[in-house]
């Protein structure tokens, strides 16, 4: 390798009195190597980079890029000297096309004029060369989460960055997905970028980067050739003890069928089958787990038994009530609860404090009500209490939400939803971008829920979380269900993989069982 | 005894979760930051002063000490505050829930010609002479606000320009009844008759033009901040406001929150309407709107959509009118110069970047670093 292409150098930060998120943090990645930057929620990997990307000021420390000291004082400068940053949370206008998106802030002109047409080829080019084609008159509000990501990423390329910076990329992606992501990768570092990857999954890490620095804390605790260090050193090293064993799948004697989907459709909004003809059920003191490459009508399904969405053909019952017209304050009134997929959308009020977030479930519960007043006492004690079950890292329960990290805030999201569920749980993406440590929290609790006998209903894009939770699946693709599964652990990934992709189906006999 | 004690304790505690000192820092940076707006545009208008007036050191004594001169011209200030108050509520009602419902204007216009006919036609006497006709005049400004806001959740009307052109509507109506229907031709004015002294609000201080609408405006503040922050109703008007999406998810009826803050921020400014015409005119003879309404946002813009701060708000405001009244009325300076520094201070406090806070918090997280002195790295220096 040659020389550090990028060094930063006793970085501190500090959100105001007492909150910590750098403290002297040094770092320095080589040109043409994927790096990563891994550690537990709230480590401060993400506000690094933020100040790398000029975006958070450091009180302290410099930054040097080719040895050269540079003053990151916004964006506009980081990108300047050729750094992009593919944020967790997607930073795209909704309602814009993917060409304007990707052309937003560096325009081709024509005449003085934004040249659509020359916008729509770069994105062309540059999804041929780079491999990811996505429609470049599409609109971004219309996309999956997987083809916003892309979008990012060609937004960075666009732009002709050198360095590359990946906040949590994986989280949203299917196996098949990552592996494809994964050759772009590494295509991208044979091309001569430098890419760095903020990411808490350890088969990654092995996978593709060459080296890793691991922050814990604030701190960081070191920097690694990935080759002569093992998956449980780096666990070990970010959480600062050896996590614990993977959990068992308790059975429990089944209870009554608490949710269930006889012969659901649907159109999406822009009129195309969105689900044909689904069928399933849950009991209580059941996961069933719904696998599939997103955007094969998970999002109409969740907004279906949510009620988001309610112009569908078929039934849907909870607990043997029909949710046909039921407004969401109605099917949450008759037990339902659910953990959304975009938690800074629908899943937190990033004003709000603390408890207001965590109790916004169940406030109006009699018992934190005092006539027309609200108990504050039980309130604060309620939400004291989530934080400490959910180990959800904070200052104060008054604070706003928006201080705490992306890890800590899903706990609250999970925590508010678990902790309030009467029958049924939807957990639509409970952990994607958590880290470890959280994960584990989150997957505790909802098994917990399990135990009590409710009916949980688990969608996720990461596929070992359904193999670890789950013991029925049900693989949904382009709107159908393909395969039934009743014992996950009989099938591979590659198995299920096959299904995702539409490649194999059971035959009807075979799915009714 | 032991109860108490446990009481105490109690609301040591309570107080200690309140005021932990990062939020006492916060609040102290605010409020610097609106301070320090206001006396930048002081200066802006001193200058002003300076440049047209023959006599600039007599024009701003009479802006600055004018108003508080006596107990009477201070009278003044609370009698222009009191509308104000009611202004800066209902926009912290409605901006708080997300919308921007101009009809406070209107609601002013039609609380106020309401109350008076009320007032007029039932001639009632004792404690009922106020309460009915207030209430008259409330609940027409929140029957006729109720259009606005239903459109707006129901068919995403967009409520800042129905609610203008209600506004306008409803003074037309008004202006139509004073003039053809309701009009005391003894008057000499497009008026109505003479509002009975049973009742007119009773004046709280000799001397002074304060009278007991002073006394509904702050109860009318408590009660607001009770209802936003301590009940589940508030806290739905807070979640919708703050983020639709999530609101909508834990199962909040978004569109009834969303009604119900407009109607009650109209029935506060209607509420405010009555109070000022009971308090302050003898016939109701609006033929204009009274400018409250939007007045009512800056004082919530100012206020920082917290009603408890609202009625200081409202009495800065109130202290800057009156002083400007004074300044007209003994220097050769137009009280327009008022406009420029509610006009600074609005810029300045709504700017977001202006001082922001998270500038500040730097600043005093930069020293708490020095403080705690973590080794220096390397030659690091002190850039932010």
């Amino acid at each position: 390798m040659s020389l550090p292409i990028l060094r930063m150098q006793g970085i501190c930060k500090s959100y105001g009195p007492g909150i910590i998120a750098a403290d002297d943090v040094s770092f320095s990645v080589d040109a043409g190597e994927i790096h990563a930057l891994a550690g537990e929620n709230g480590a401060g990997k993400t506000t690094l980079m933020k100040i790398l990307f000029g975006m958070e000021k450091a009180q302290r420390g410099e930054i040097f890029i080719n040895e050269k000291p540079v003053v990151m004082a916004d964006p506009n400068i980081a990108m300047a000297h050729g750094i992009g940053m593919v944020h967790q949370h997607f930073m795209l206008v909704d309602d814009l096309t993917v060409a304007e998106n990707v052309s937003l802030g560096i325009e081709p002109k024509r005449h003085g004029l934004f040249d659509r047409e020359a916008a729509r080829e770069l994105v062309r080019t540059l999804a041929e060369r780079f491999d990811m084609p996505v429609d470049p008159d599409a609109f971004i509000r219309d996309l999956s989460v997987a083809n916003k990501q892309k979008v990012e990423i060609l937004k960075v390329l666009a732009r002709r960055a050198d360095i590359i910076i990946l906040d949590e990329p994986t989280a949203v992606l299917t196996p098949q997905e990552t592996k494809r992501f994964f050759e772009q990768l590494t295509a991208l570092r044979k091309a001569g970028r430098t890419i760095i990857v903020i990411t808490h999954k350890l088969p990654e890490i092995k996978a593709i980067c060459d080296r890793i620095t691991i922050m814990r804390k604030g701190r960081t605790v070191g920097t690694y050739d990935v080759a002569s260090i093992s998956e449980q050193e780096i666990s070990r090293l970010m959480i600062g003890s050896d996590p614990l064993p993977e959990p068992i799948l308790e059975s429990i004697d089944p209870g009554p069928v608490l949710l269930s989907m006889h012969d659901v459709s649907c159109l999406s909004p822009s009129g195309k089958s969105a689900l044909r003809g689904i069928t399933f059920e849950v009991r209580g003191g059941e996961l069933l787990g719904v696998v599939g490459v997103e955007g094969n009508g998970q999002r109409e399904l969740v907004d279906i038994l949510t009620g988001r969405k309610t112009a569908y053909a078929g039934s849907v019952q909870l607990a043997g009530d029909s949710l046909q017209g039921l407004s969401i304050a109605r099917i949450r009134r008759h037990g339902l609860s659910f953990i959304p997929e975009d938690r800074m959308k629908d899943g937190v009020d990033l004003d709000g404090s603390l408890v207001d977030n965590a109790t916004a479930a169940i406030r109006d519960d009699r018992q934190f009500n005092i006539g027309p007043f609200q108990s504050d006492r039980k309130l604060d004690a309620y939400a004291k209490r989530l934080a400490e079950r959910y180990e959800v890292r904070h200052e104060s329960l008054r604070e706003p939400i928006r201080h705490l990290s992306g890890g800590n805030m899903q706990k609250v999201v999970c925590g508010r939803e678990i902790s309030a569920c009467k029958t049924v749980l939807i957990a639509d993406q409970p952990t994607r971008g958590v880290d470890v440590g959280s994960v584990r929290t989150i997957h505790d609790h909802i098994e917990l829920l399990r135990q009590h006998g409710k009916a949980i209903l688990l969608i996720s894009s990461d596929l070992s979380e359904i193999r670890t939770l789950c013991r029925r699946a049900i693989v949904l693709h382009q709107g159908e269900i393909v395969a039934h599964i009743d014992d996950l652990a009989a099938y591979t990934e590659e198995e299920l993989g096959l299904y995702m992709l539409g490649l194999k189906r059971q035959r009807t006999t075979e799915a009714g069982s | 005894m032991k109860r108490l004690s446990a009481f105490v304790s109690r609301l040591c505690s309570w107080f200690k979760s309140q005021f932990t000192s990062r939020h006492l820092l916060t609040a102290l940076i605010e409020g610097g930051r609106t301070l320090i707006a206001i006396l930048i545009a002081y200066l802006v208008a001193f200058a002003v002063i300076g440049f047209v007036s023959d006599d600039p050191e007599m024009a701003i004594r009479w802006f600055v000490f004018g108003p508080l001169s006596s107990p009477t011209e201070f009278g003044e200030v609370l009698k222009n505050a009191t509308p104000l108050l009611f202004a800066g509520i209902a926009a912290c009602l409605i901006i708080k829930g997300g919308n921007f419902n101009m009809f406070t204007e209107g609601a002013f216009y039609a609380g106020g010609l309401i109350a008076a006919l009320a007032a007029i036609y039932f001639d009632l006497s004792g404690i009922l002479a106020i309460i009915i006709p207030l209430a008259c005049g409330t609940l027409a400004a929140m029957l006729i606000g109720y259009i606005p806001a239903k459109l707006k959740a129901k068919y995403e009307v967009n409520e800042f320009v129905s609610s203008i052109m209600f506004n306008f509507i409803v003074m037309w109506i008004g202006v139509w009844l004073i003039s053809n229907v309701v009009i005391d031709v003894t008057s000499g004015d497009n008026a109505t008759a003479p509002i009975p002294d049973a009742s007119r609000l009773r004046i709280l201080f000799e001397n002074t033009n304060v009278t007991t609408g002073l006394l509904i405006a702050l109860g009318v503040a408590v009660v607001a901040y009770l209802y936003m922050f301590r009940t589940r109703f508030g806290f739905r008007l807070r979640m919708t406001g703050d983020n639709k999406a999530f609101a909508r998810s834990v199962g909040i009826d978004v569109g009834r929150a969303g009604v119900s803050s407009q109607i009650l921020g109209i029935g506060v400014a209607g509420l405010g309407g009555g109070v000022e015409i009971l308090a302050n005119y003898h016939r109701f003879n609006w033929k204009t709107l009274p400018g409250f309404g939007f007045d009512g946002f800056m004082v919530a813009i100012i206020a920082k959509n917290r009603p408890l701060l609202v009625p200081f708000a409202a009495l800065f405001i109130g202290y800057l009118r009156s002083g400007a009244d004074l300044m007209a009325f003994n220097t050769d300076v137009a009280q327009e110069v008022v406009q420029i520094i509610q006009g600074l201070i609005l810029i300045l406090v709504a700017s977001e970047a202006f001082f922001s806070s998270a500038w500040f918090r730097g600043v005093i997280a930069k020293r708490m670093f020095r403080r705690k002195q973590l080794a220096p790295v390397g030659g690091v220096d002190d850039h932010a």
